[in-house]
């Protein structure tokens, strides 16, 4: 029970980036649209999981004073390696990307969950950590690049993250005449940023006034 | 002493570990790597000139430019087809220009890769900059991007360099 509820805590309650308020900087950055959202998102799953799980791993040998450079070397060995793979067998989600990848190394929720969790808990709990930290961040980036490429493009537009040229889902909701390019813009990414973390806060307080209800 | 001679070693472990990794992974990807770009260059120059066969574009040898940014130079009828990297924000932008050799007019431009802002920098792989660029003198005044100018003036100042070794070539 504690393992699920642990797993499901990253989707909504304690969502990295809604409700921890960690991996911002990239999160405000690659929504623009839904395709880079899906890219991010599969990777900072596959480095977090790894990761926590790399960490848990050593977390009885790893002495305490030299903890976090360890953690780094680890988290940019990964990154590196996810990048590397990216580039040979993804050029084209490499190109929409870019300058994001090796950014995740100095993502927050990476060396948050690896200090905080992945280095006093076991290894099958590190990687569920992991998954459900990188589903949330998944859902948060998803849920922003959604609403950021409808209004500022009118659409969707998937592609696939192998060969560009293969459209994978092309949906137009309106016409381009009643697109706003602000929610292509980094105000924009604030404006919904600022609305979809209200909203998981209205929810986490809907949710504690439960609980206080049912102890009384 | 005996703590900090174990912090070291710990420490340098984990980065040979790493290391190693990395050197295994980099063996399986930069062929790979090499032939993708390969591959996206030859689309991009028969995109430049879709009637021309791969074989009328002709190496010009570059080992005496004194250059950090230009990586190729193709020779094709009467243009020269200059492939260069420029710095940006971080890794820049990665075009093709082809100069003609009579009047030093930019005939095509086509970026290959953007590594800079998504929106921002990345618009330089755009029509509208590439359609601000051909047909003008290469050694002229060529517009840059508001609000991309860190990404747009590298390439600007890569085109007016080309033209100067054309120039030279010639």
């Amino acid at each position: 029970m504690n393992r699920i509820q642990n797993f499901k805590n990253g989707l909504i309650k304690d969502n990295p980036v809604f409700s921890l308020f960690l991996g911002i900087c990239s999160t405000l950055a690659i929504t623009t649209s839904v395709n880079n959202a899906i890219g991010m998102g599969v990777s900072v799953i596959i480095v977090l999981t790894v990761s926590n799980v790399l960490i848990s791993m050593i977390r009885k040998i790893t002495p305490d004073e030299i903890r976090i450079p360890v953690y780094i070397v680890i988290i940019a060995t990964l990154v590196t390696i996810i990048q590397m793979l990216i580039q040979a067998f993804a050029p084209a989600l490499n190109e929409s990307l870019g300058v994001f990848i090796p950014l995740i190394v100095v993502n927050c929720i990476i060396l948050g969950r690896a200090e905080s969790f992945a280095s006093k808990n076991n290894i099958f709990d590190s990687a569920l950590d992991g998954i459900g930290m990188g589903l949330g961040y998944t859902l948060a980036v998803l849920a922003m690049s959604l609403i950021r490429e409808i209004l500022s493009t009118g659409g969707i537009l998937i592609t696939n993250p192998f060969n560009t040229a293969q459209v994978l889902l092309d949906l137009t909701l309106f016409p381009e005449d009643f697109t706003i390019s602000l929610f292509g813009s980094p105000v924009g990414a604030f404006i919904t940023f600022a609305c979809l973390a209200s909203l998981v806060g209205a929810y986490k307080v809907h949710l504690e006034a439960k609980e206080n209800a049912k102890e009384k | 002493m005996k703590k900090v001679i174990h912090l070291t070693l710990f420490l340098a472990i984990v980065s040979v570990l790493a290391g190693g990794a990395l050197a295994f992974f980099n063996e399986i990807t930069e062929p790979v790597i090499a032939k993708n770009n390969e591959e996206q260059e030859r689309q991009s120059l028969l995109e430049m000139y879709p009637e021309a066969d791969p074989d009328q574009f002709v190496s010009v040898d570059t080992s005496e430019l004194e250059s950090t940014t230009i990586n190729k130079i193709y020779q094709y009828d009467d243009v020269y087809i200059f492939n260069m990297s420029v710095a940006g924000y971080k890794d820049g932008t990665t075009f093709l220009v082809s100069i003609n050799a009579d009047d030093l007019t930019i005939d095509k431009f086509v970026a290959i890769s953007n590594g800079d802002t998504s929106g921002l920098g990345t618009q330089v792989l755009e029509d509208p900059f590439k359609e601000s660029l051909e047909g003008n003198p290469a050694d002229g005044q060529l517009d840059t991007i508001s609000g991309a100018t860190v990404s747009s003036q590298p390439v600007v100042d890569g085109i007016h360099e080309a033209a100067s070794v054309v120039e030279q070539l010639d």
